[in-house]
């Protein structure tokens, strides 16, 4: 059976009543021929026929109230059976189609989420990799931090007596060599894993020097055994190969203690990096007019401060004490 | 029996041909609910089964849905595969104890000893003329209960082969069945037993200038939107959710990504629902590629209308296209 719903009568009337019936079970009913008559609260309509068949039943007798969308009728033949009378379900009026989709993301989107830039680098410069000395610098002095345990002493130096033109550099060399013998083990390389150290006869000094390469620390060998005029001539030849970048690497190897003469720039106190096998680095920074007791009376005197800073797993306080009042007391010499 | 032959079906004729093929294979699976045996159900969903698998398998129950979830329960504690049919959404509020206090956390509640490998069935959805309790998308409700999957298919094609997975999974699945699309669209499917994945959105179109995101009966109103769009040269990648819960972030954060801007559509009022949760997502996870804010279209926070003005309630075409010409315009 095909059931013929109560249509809506308009104005959205819930319910109409059969007033009566046109046709009975059997009869043959063409389309728009009148079926029934309901009243509704408006009006009595006479509700037509919408195809052309055999009536199967009749829902209700005249008297009965039917709902809009209930079963008013039905034709014989198979229905459409939609089932229920709650709604009414819109229907495919096109012929069949196949159904395509992607189970999850397509290619194009997955590529996309793949090239996305990560959340911290977008919208910086590509990062650029460090190389030659700068790369040496981090890894070295990395390697240092994890496993040096410096601490730092800084004095100033009065070294108002020293007579111009003297070469900074070249008396703090002596003035370390000097400090070495006092406080030997300032001289020494240390190795942490056997907890071992080496004392070291000679003294060689690391001189830092920057270049817009990076850090170079070439090596002034046996400070202690050489005379002035051959460590000027050392020293000289250093600076020029490092300035030319003809230093070869074996020049900046077995150093046994560091000098860093930041002094030349800007800078009065730091905390210079030891590193090992290295104990100990001394920082010399900015010599500057202050005014200072000098017996027993103000005066406006030349001051070199002065920072260095030992492994504390090998030297003591004391010792490194030791070795700043020796190099303080071959600087203050005139 | 003929396995394996390709069928025109609807979404509710494709649910039909999953019931019956898992049934036919899997001996364990069994139906069960209001009208669903001897009537064939209010839509069509279960006709034929009492008849094909007999009444010890297709279950006709009281009208108590709070029985209706709790008897399922303890069939699927026990070594069955019960589906039960809830004859509307409106209708399971009574089941919620069950639902949520029960079903959803057996498995975690016995450390593992039982599990509840069940799925409840109900169309819902406004737009075809229903009275009260009949119109409503309450999908978030169940989207938030953690142990429960919130599935629901938008063609035939993914209704078969989402209620076959659906029905194999150990743990309860929510199967919500868009009723104004259940005879909407006619596909051919191929009856072979093929599931679909159930934690994987599907992508029903590919574009580059704009991500739509919907699910259920809106997708109809999502597709032909995005055919207007692409007359006036806007491409659109419509994304279909399919399972709210748990839900696919990557694919709509790969979507997102490519494209930048993302319009979401849905039914259901606006306050709390699922396009919330995924515009969060899509904050989270791709807002630098963000050109435009995530906008959503989406029914009002007011009960739903009756029928005379459910078609003001409902996203319409033109408001999703009018959404998207603003995220487009940022």
């Amino acid at each position: 059976m095909k059931h013929f719903k109560l249509p809506d009568l308009g104005e959205g009337l819930p319910e109409a009543e059969i007033v009566e019936w046109h046709v009975k079970v059997g009869d043959t009913v063409a389309v728009d021929q009148v079926l029934v008559s309901v009243e509704t609260a408006k009006a009595i309509v006479e509700v037509p026929s919408p195809e052309a068949g055999t009536v199967a039943k009749l829902f209700g007798e005249p008297g009965d109230i039917i709902h809009t969308g209930e079963p008013l009728m039905a034709y014989e033949g198979e229905g459409d059976d939609s089932g229920t009378v709650v709604g009414e379900l819109k229907k495919d009026d096109s012929e069949t189609r196949t159904d395509t989709f992607i189970i999850g993301a397509a290619e194009s989107s997955k590529r996309a989420r793949a090239n996305r830039s990560s959340v911290r680098t977008r919208s910086l410069p590509k990062a650029e990799p460090l190389r030659g000395t700068r790369r040496t610098m981090a890894k070295n002095m990395a390697a240092s931090h994890a496993q040096v345990v410096p601490v730092s002493i800084f004095e100033d130096v009065d070294v108002g007596d020293w007579k111009s033109g003297t070469d900074i550099t070249m008396r703090l060399v002596q003035g370390i060599a000097a400090a070495c013998e006092t406080s030997p083990v300032m001289n020494s390389w240390f190795d942490g894993e056997s907890l071992s150290r080496r004392l070291k006869d000679e003294v060689h000094v690391g001189i830092a020097v920057d270049t817009p390469e990076g850090l170079f620390v070439p090596v002034l060998r046996d400070v202690n055994h050489r005379t002035m005029v051959d460590l000027r001539k050392g020293l000289k030849n250093l600076r020029e190969a490092v300035a030319t970048r003809k230093i070869p690497p074996a020049e900046m190897q077995g150093a046994t203690i560091t000098l860093s003469n930041f002094g030349t720039m800007t800078g009065q106190y730091a905390n210079p990096i030891v590193s090992p096998p290295q104990v100990a680095i001394v920082g010399a920074g900015a010599i500057r007019e202050k005014v200072v007791p000098y017996h027993g009376k103000p005066a406006v005197r030349r001051i070199l401060p002065l920072s260095i800073t030992f492994d504390h797993r090998a030297v003591t306080g004391g010792e490194a004490s030791r070795f700043l009042g020796a190099l303080i007391a071959a600087l203050e010499a005139a | 029996m003929s396995a394996s032959k390709s069928r025109d079906v609807t979404l509710v004729e494709a649910v039909n041909m999953a019931l019956a093929w898992e049934m036919e294979h899997d001996e364990s699976v069994v139906v069960l609910g209001e009208d669903i045996a001897t009537n064939g159900g209010v839509f069509r969903a279960t006709a034929g089964l009492k008849d094909r698998f007999g009444f010890k398998r297709v279950m006709d129950t009281p009208l108590a849905e709070n029985l209706i979830a709790g008897t399922a329960i303890g069939m699927a504690t026990q070594g069955l595969k019960p589906v039960a049919e809830f004859q509307f959404m409106g209708f399971i509020y009574s089941a919620m104890e069950q639902i949520v206090s029960h079903a959803s956390r057996m498995r975690n509640r016995t450390r593992g000893r039982l599990h509840c490998p069940l799925v409840y069935r109900a169309p819902f959805g406004g737009g075809i003329h229903a009275p009260e309790h009949h119109s409503e998308s309450t999908e978030a409700l169940f989207a938030h209960i953690p142990g429960l999957r919130v599935v629901i298919p938008s063609s035939p094609q993914r209704a078969y082969g989402l209620l076959l997975a659906a029905i194999r999974n150990p743990d309860p699945v929510i199967f919500l069945e868009p009723k104004r699309i259940y005879r909407a669209v006619t596909q051919s499917v191929e009856n072979n037993g093929d599931a679909l994945p159930l934690d994987t959105c599907f992508t029903l179109r590919e574009g580059s200038d704009l991500t739509l995101i919907s699910w259920g009966a809106s997708i109809m109103e999502t597709l032909e939107a995005a055919d207007l769009l692409a007359e006036q040269s806007v491409s659109c990648e419509v994304i279909d959710v399919g399972t709210i819960s748990p839900l696919d972030r990557e694919t709509l954060l790969c979507s997102v990504t490519k494209t930048g801007r993302a319009v979401i559509v849905h039914e259901a009022c606006r306050n709390g629902g699922v396009s919330a949760e995924i515009a969060a997502s899509i904050a989270e996870g791709a807002y630098l590629e963000l050109k435009a804010p995530v906008i959503r279209v989406t029914g009002y926070d007011t009960v739903m209308p009756y029928y005379r003005n459910e078609q003001a309630y409902l996203p319409q075409v033109e408001d999703i296209v009018e959404a998207a010409k603003r995220v487009i315009a940022l």
